[in-house]
């Protein structure tokens, strides 16, 4: 693998998660400050559990994109059993209303 | 608005996220006893600790990346076992009793505490590093703090190790916790990492086994903001402290206490299994 652009990535991924944590960790904040916050907190909560799915799409792209098929296509498996999750538990959510 | 409670949360998420960081271990195992010792109902207090999981997961991801100690390839592979487990778990909450969640927890806390007194050694590779480990380029090297040449290492038994690695998410999802209990033999036993190298490329994969499991729970209305919120900020502010005083093997004393807490910890939620509460309303 070259080794600029593995060192890219992880630096890239780093900075993705560090300025994420402290934006959802700020939102949460303000929201619980703020009057009838709640849905600027369930936002911020929204935000951190994209931050980890947003890392895996940075990952996915930057593998296909060196044509590391391999495991690039386990990063997209990866992303559609998250996907699959979540669309589990909107059908919950129908279903229980 | 800031009400009592909230502040509460945040506190005490912080504490047991610290505690969490100071033994290199994600907060979410003392999270959700605290939260159910508060009196709030385990489901809501397990939605409320993944969310915080993933917060600790990404907030102490930087420096290890930087450091090049976390094998984002492996963790990937490994990724596809936990997230699956993690989606098991998500289908599964819903059909097992309350109290069957307290008990594993119980299990789990019990673990740890074994965990903690086996102190972990370097585990020794075998060097034989073929199979997946090769097929899939996985092998990798991180830089020597002694400022040598790079240490190659490579990745072994990966069957094994994505077995185990279903069963931790699916733990993850169940219970709200890192499961880092069980990742451990993965890394060591299965595909003998590095410490270090195992302990990065462990905290970056919870990060997206949480994720798995907090986003279904999420598009259930499962998460309740005014708990999970406080918790989430409160474990972010905790696992920065906690890693500041890191006391990844701490001396004799100290971990007689952890290893006390762990086990009180256990008593009370095997109580709650069995429906005997020490304090607060009955069930």
């Amino acid at each position: 693998m070259n080794h600029d652009r593995a060192r890219d990535l992880e630096r890239r991924i780093a900075a993705l998660l560090h300025v994420g944590t402290w934006t959802a960790s700020a939102v949460i904040t303000v929201g619980m400050v703020m009057p009838r916050g709640a849905w600027v907190v369930s936002g911020g909560i929204a935000l951190f559990i994209a931050l980890p799915i947003l890392r895996v799409v940075v990952a996915s792209v930057e593998l296909l994109r060196r044509r590391d098929f391999r495991v690039g296509a386990i990063s997209v498996l990866v992303l559609a059993i998250i996907a699959l999750g979540i669309a589990v538990g909107l059908h919950g959510r129908a279903t229980a209303l | 608005m800031i009400g009592a409670q909230a502040a509460w949360l945040f506190a005490l998420s912080l504490g047991a996220s610290a505690v969490g960081g100071m033994l290199g271990m994600a907060g979410g195992i003392f999270v959700v006893p605290a939260l159910t010792a508060l009196g709030i109902d385990i489901r809501t207090a397990i939605a409320a600790s993944i969310v915080s999981v993933i917060a600790c997961s990404c907030g102490s991801a930087a420096p290890f990346l930087r450091r090049r100690l976390t094998n984002i390839r492996l963790a990937i592979v490994l990724e596809l076992a936990t997230t699956l487990g993690a989606l098991t778990g998500v289908l599964l909450t819903g059909t097992l009793p309350t109290s069957f969640l307290y008990f594993l927890f119980a299990m789990i806390l019990l673990v740890s505490a074994q965990q903690m007194l086996a102190r972990r050694g370097e585990p020794v590779a075998n060097g034989a590093g073929g199979g997946w480990g090769t097929s899939l380029d996985l092998h990798a090297s991180y830089p020597d703090p002694d400022g040598g040449p790079d240490v190659h290492y490579k990745v072994e038994r990966v069957p094994a190790a994505l077995a185990l690695m279903y069963a931790a998410g699916l733990v993850s999802a169940l219970l709200g916790i890192g499961s880092g209990v069980l990742k451990i033999p993965a890394m060591d036993t299965a595909l003998r990492l590095p410490l270090k190298v195992s302990s990065a490329t462990s905290n970056f994969m919870i990060g997206v086994t949480a994720a798995a499991s907090a986003g279904a729970y999420y598009a259930r209305g499962d998460i309740v903001p005014a708990i999970a919120g406080p918790v989430a900020v409160g474990s972010v502010v905790g696992a920065v402290l906690g890693a500041r005083i890191l006391l990844a093997v701490p001396s004799e004393r100290i971990r007689a206490l952890f290893v006390g807490v762990l086990v009180l910890l256990a008593g009370q939620m095997l109580l709650e299994a069995f429906g005997i509460r020490l304090s607060g309303g009955r069930p």
